[in-house]
């Protein structure tokens, strides 16, 4: 068994391998845990509070100094992994230290990628990723401010509530026929438009940026067509790409993430890869993918860990899910709701707004997304049962015929078709739970 | 561990449960702000309530992505309301349908057992929801089932009729 564990990257999925590693080891002695990451571990999730003045930024550290040193891990903070040689068991950072490891787990997230145009590094123009960048973001956000987003998906919409608390204009611009394009679809989509229009949001969707200039202390946004936008604060949330590069040479398989099989081991029996990086499986089809979101990244985690740790754990797979608010509005979506091979059924009412889609392979759901007030409490309590009956795949039978007839009501479908019972055995590690925060007292 | 028994075919649909629940958990007499539901079946002729069952993932624990859901003293999954910071990853990580999220608070909310006096169970009249040592189990499912099954062949059978 591995004696010496290398966590490369401080993440969510970092972070859960390393409390895995812990508890599994919990009543023997502990092995070493060297964690490399290039920040102080934090929880990106929750940098939009920060921006919003909701939490001060000490409430976004997870794995601060003092809990690292409950853990017994020794760490190499603020530097970077810059190689990687599995056979000789080595690791090698950026200022030239070798970390030597019998196991190692690749979690090295993703970084922003800006729109490739003149200009987009200049000064106001921020990416809202790292910490440091939302620090950026915070020092320069403030009532009256005019802030444009460019990129409309799920990192920038995290963002929308803080900036528009803050009392600043917001103007979003998206280079897709829609906003959201890869969490909802377009029906979805022109609610929520709609809905951040008569909040006082502008939009502008199908524009393409040409570049920004800087012309008298403001940001101008040129686009391929249709008028320029002056901003004080510009906001790339247009993209992000996983980090692989340090991987060149190691001889580890890579797609469009670490390939990984279903104990997150890679090509190379003694590297692990979770996370945004990893390429992993999904629940419900089964076909491997990167996933780049929360949940993924701790799942994934946790599963790597506790194989690090010696406990053989094969995972189910990793399902798609997303849920933003925005202006009091929720909008999830979960699994394969973009399928089109799937049978579909939608349902919308404008005036709320609600809608909902709900996507079948036979009697199974395999997609579903919702999106209503967040005041409405049985939007809350749908969502989750949604996912459940997604997460299940448990068969419908009858209860089909009525979601189908109506997707709002889900509740008795759900506990009808013993959705319940087919998830009480469900654990991810194949045991109980335990709290993130504690720390096995054998430590 | 002591969980909430639910026995359906005893429910009134009194909704006492809920009345309880929401006075216990934000001190108003609000149905909408408990955390224990009660759902109608077989054409509002039966009654049963849902709830958290506690159950040994804890989903809504394990995605916080700060910890602020730990496990109680009696074994309920909690809520930490000054660390909850409301980004919702628990609503859409619980399977149940079982978190909640106030608007006012920006919060999520659960049910925590009532630090191991839950005022549902002590609110029934006719002991449909008991407080006891066991395991967590789907409660519902089978009393839904055959109800349901009554109903559409009922109703297939009208359709047939037609």
């Amino acid at each position: 068994m591995a004696t010496r564990h290398v966590i490369v990257g401080g993440g969510t999925a970092g972070h859960n391998a390393i409390n895995a590693i812990r508890q599994e080891e919990a009543g023997r002695a502990p092995s070493e845990i060297v964690l490399v990451s290039a920040e102080r571990p934090y929880s990106r999730m929750v940098l939009p509070y920060y921006l919003g003045r909701s939490i001060a930024e000490s409430h976004v550290y997870t794995a601060t100094p003092a809990r690292l040193a409950q853990l017994a891990v020794t760490t190499h903070l603020g530097r970077r992994a810059v190689g990687l040689e599995p056979s000789a068991g080595k690791l090698t950072l950026d200022d030239g230290t070798a970390v030597p490891f019998d196991d190692l787990l690749v979690a090295t997230g993703s970084s922003p990628v800006r729109a490739p145009v003149p200009g987009v590094d200049g000064p106001g123009i921020h990416s809202f990723w790292t910490l440091a960048e939302a620090r950026g973001v915070v020092a320069e956000v403030e009532t009256g401010s005019h802030v444009v987003m460019v990129g409309a998906g799920f990192i920038a919409f995290t963002i929308l509530n803080p900036i528009l608390a803050l009392g600043a204009h917001l103007t979003i611009v998206e280079i897709a026929p829609q906003i959201l394009p890869r969490m909802i679809d377009r029906q979805g989509a022109e609610l929520v438009e709609a809905w951040l229009r008569k909040h006082g949001v502008e939009i502008r969707t199908g524009a393409t940026l040409a570049g920004i200039d800087q012309v008298g202390g403001k940001r101008r946004l040129r686009f391929t067509e249709g008028p320029d936008l002056d901003a004080d604060t510009v906001i790339m949330a247009t993209g992000i790409r996983t980090n692989l590069g340090w991987l060149d040479g190691s001889g580890i398989r890579v797609n469009r993430g670490v390939v990984v099989d279903d104990h997150l081991r890679s090509s190379v029996p003694t590297v692990y890869a979770a996370g945004d990086v990893a390429e992993g499986k999904d629940l419900v089809t089964g076909a491997a993918d990167v996933h780049a979101i929360e949940p993924t990244a701790m799942e994934h985690g946790r599963i790597a860990g506790a194989n690090m740790a010696g406990r053989s754990v094969a995972y189910r797979g990793s399902l798609l899910m997303n849920i933003v608010e925005v202006c009091h509005l929720d909008v999830a979506s979960f699994g394969r709701w973009d399928d089109p091979k799937a049978e579909m059924v939608t349902t919308v009412r404008p005036d709320r707004p609600a809608y909902r889609k709900l996507l079948f392979h036979q009697d199974q759901l395999t997609g579903a997304m919702i999106l209503g007030p967040s005041a409405d409490i049985w939007t809350t309590n749908d969502v989750g049962m949604l996912k459940g009956l997604v997460q299940s795949g448990v068969r419908l039978g009858a209860w089909k015929e009525r979601l189908r007839r109506n997707p709002f009501d889900v509740k008795a479908a759900y506990i009808a078709s013993r959705t319940t019972g087919r998830l009480l055995p469900e654990t991810v590690l194949g045991r109980p739970s335990v709290p993130p925060a504690v720390v096995p007292s054998q430590i | 561990m002591r969980v909430l028994k639910i026995v359906p075919e005893r429910c009134t649909g009194c909704l006492r449960c809920e009345l309880a629940c929401s006075y216990m958990q934000t001190g108003s007499f609000q149905p909408s702000r408990s955390v224990i539901r009660v759902s109608p079946f077989e054409g509002h002729t039966s009654y049963a309530p849902y709830t958290c069952t506690q159950c040994a993932e804890g989903w809504c624990m394990t995605a916080c992505p700060v910890g602020a859901i730990v496990i109680s003293p009696v074994g309920a999954k909690v809520v930490k309301d000054d660390q909850c910071v409301g980004c919702k990853l628990c609503t859409i990580a619980c399977p149940y349908g079982t978190m909640f999220y106030s608007p006012e608070t920006q919060k999520a909310f659960k049910c925590n057992l009532c630090s191991g006096d839950p005022a549902c169970a002590t609110a029934c009249p006719t002991q449909a929801i008991l407080y006891e040592e066991t395991e967590t189990a789907d409660w519902l499912g089978s009393f839904a089932a055959d109800r349901a099954e009554r109903r559409f062949a009922v109703m297939a059978e009208t359709s047939r009729g037609r």
